[in-house]
């Protein structure tokens, strides 16, 4: 783990919805992986008083991308700030995903904001389908940003303006059905909704697919010790910050 | 050099640094950040007799300056603290100050007795009686039950390890709650516990936390601590006090070290900033250096008061 503070590179609008953001920092870059995040203090002072976590979304050398929207002041302060702009940045946190799924293959499914961490993967690492969900065409993200697995992507949008108008865990049950592989052929990584997550876990479940998926709860402190983002595991409430956010299916508590 | 050792009855502690209890997990959470043989004491998360799952989701929610949460003590009990967390703190040398709590008087005297077994590993008690979060032993319950002296005489019955109450103005007039502790049994008082708030999603209408309300915490609290302490030291001079409530800046340490305080406990600063316990301490030894001052003794309770005219 790493306290740093960096000065950001390039900070912009990506599309309708998103920002991509920008900084360099050797040690965040290298000893990141997909799924984990980092805590950031956005402005000195107190309100907001708390870091905001955000997962990865891209390293390149030592330039760390995150992908960001607005969801409160800490995110709109954030788009407000330029090129040349600090930043305090904690991390990397958490549990990310497996980079490696042996022979099987690897099939992504993204809703909304939850993407990000899922193209870290499929960019690094491999990708036999990425099922990519979102409200609108407005969160779509522009061809330059998934070019190196553009043809592993299949896009849903809720009102059909992009793609396949409904829900991406429609597409991920209609791709299995049509799969003629064995189950253990396939690995699930999915981040997302919670409720889109649970779908996932569903469909994985009665094909009999194991898979990750990244859960998050409003953080304080990010590194386990507030017990404010604890999710329900077969093991009790887990810190979903210090074990998570990644957890298996299987170690997931049915209906949590 | 400053000598930052601070006295406390028959407690000697090497500076008055310390952690407000939840703030800083039970054990090795935070020692990627910070050399715990550093500070002067850690305070761990509220221990209780069996293990308690706590509170539904959502548990915390960011408010200006600070944040509510409604953990619930989460914790896995008395039986792993004294496996598990206090051998660590003793092979390291680390004086532990351990914050308990019981869903009844007999409960904390259990408790008292069970830890005055470690008592050569524990550096004192400081009793949970002002926990927002939880129904029995909660601070409802003390206040409305009237609690306060059953508890500590339970407490006290158990064990010689010096006691912090830990009070909160959820408990009603904090001098006289002050005063029935140490008549109980006391040693000394943690001011303040966090005070009870709320907030509200406004598109769904419902709390931002699952159980309703929480204990505020966070800068935003920090000048009520401070006039509590001031009060209660003015009132209890004799009276050892560890203060707790949004100390996040060495400025803020020093402050409460003017109005009196004996340890300082710094709580949500760490979530913000796992080192603020360290940078907190190297700020208080440069204003001491500054300020000529050699022994830290010499700024507490030292306000100067504005001259009337």
């Amino acid at each position: 783990m790493y306290d740093e503070t960096v000065t950001i590179l390039d900070n912009r609008k990506v599309n309708a919805e998103y920002y991509k953001l920008s900084f360099r920092s050797k040690r965040l870059a290298k000893n990141v992986l997909p799924g984990q995040f980092l805590q950031m203090k956005i402005e000195e002072g107190y309100d907001p008083f708390l870091r905001r976590p955000f997962s990865y979304y891209r390293t390149v050398g030592d330039r760390v991308e995150i992908l960001y929207e607005i969801l409160g002041m800490g995110t709109k302060l954030l788009t407000e700030k330029g090129k040349g702009g600090t930043l305090k940045v904690l991390g990397p946190l958490g549990r990310g995903f497996s980079r490696h799924v042996e022979r099987k293959k690897r099939i992504l499914v993204g809703g909304g904001v939850g993407v990000p961490p899922l193209v870290f993967l499929a960019e690094r690492y491999d990708c036999y389908q990425f099922l990519i969900g979102t409200k609108s065409r407005k969160e779509i993200l522009p061809s330059s940003e998934i070019k190196k697995f553009a043809k592993t992507v299949r896009y849903t949008t809720e009102d059909g303006s992009f793609g396949k108008k409904g829900l991406v865990t429609n597409l991920l049950e209609d791709l299995l059905k049509k799969e003629k592989g064995n189950p253990q052929d396939y690995f699930i990584q999915t981040c997302g909704p919670n409720r889109m997550m649970e779908r996932v876990m569903e469909i994985a479940d009665h094909h009999g697919i194991e898979g990750e998926a990244s859960w998050d709860e409003t953080m304080a402190c990010g590194v386990g010790v507030c017990l404010g983002c604890m999710v329900l595991t077969r093991k009790g409430w887990t810190a979903s910050c210090k074990e998570g956010p990644v957890f298996r299916f299987d170690e997931m508590e049915k209906g949590h | 050099m400053v000598d930052l050792t601070t006295r406390i009855g028959p407690l000697r502690f090497k500076n008055p640094i310390t952690v407000a209890s939840g703030t800083f997990g039970v054990k090795d959470e935070y020692a990627d950040y910070v050399d715990y043989r550093k500070l002067g004491a850690v305070i761990a998360k509220t221990i209780t007799l069996h293990p308690r799952k706590g509170n539904p989701m959502p548990r915390i929610c960011e408010t200006p300056a600070g944040m509510l949460n409604a953990i619930g003590l989460q914790n896995k009990g008395l039986r792993d603290f004294v496996e598990d967390k206090i051998p660590y703190f003793r092979k390291r040398k680390i004086p532990l100050i351990v914050n308990i709590a019981g869903e009844s008087t007999k409960e904390f005297g259990i408790l008292a007795k069970e830890l005055d077994r470690y008592k050569k590993s524990i550096a004192a008690l400081e009793l949970n009686l002002s926990c927002p979060n939880i129904e029995a032993g909660g601070v409802r319950a003390i206040r409305e039950g009237r609690l306060i002296t059953k508890t500590i005489e339970a407490v006290r019955k158990e064990t010689q390890l010096f006691i912090f109450a830990k009070l909160s103005p959820e408990l009603g007039d904090v001098l006289e709650t002050a005063k029935e502790a140490i008549r109980a049994g006391a040693d000394g008082l943690s001011l303040i516990n966090t005070i009870r708030g709320m907030a509200i999603h406004i598109e769904s209408r419902k709390p931002r936390l699952a159980v309703g309300t929480g204990g505020l915490s966070g800068p935003a609290i920090r000048p009520i601590a401070l006039r509590y302490v001031y009060e209660i030291k003015q009132a209890l001079p004799r009276v050892s006090v560890i203060a707790s409530g949004g100390i996040t800046t060495w400025q803020d340490a020093v402050e409460f070290l003017i109005a009196g305080a004996d340890l300082l406990a710094i709580g949500t600063a760490n979530f913000v900033n796992p080192r603020a316990t360290l940078d907190i301490l190297e700020g208080l030894k440069e204003y001491c250096l500054k300020h000529h001052i050699k022994r830290i003794g010499e700024i507490r309770g030292s306000l100067v008061t504005h001259r009337r005219s």
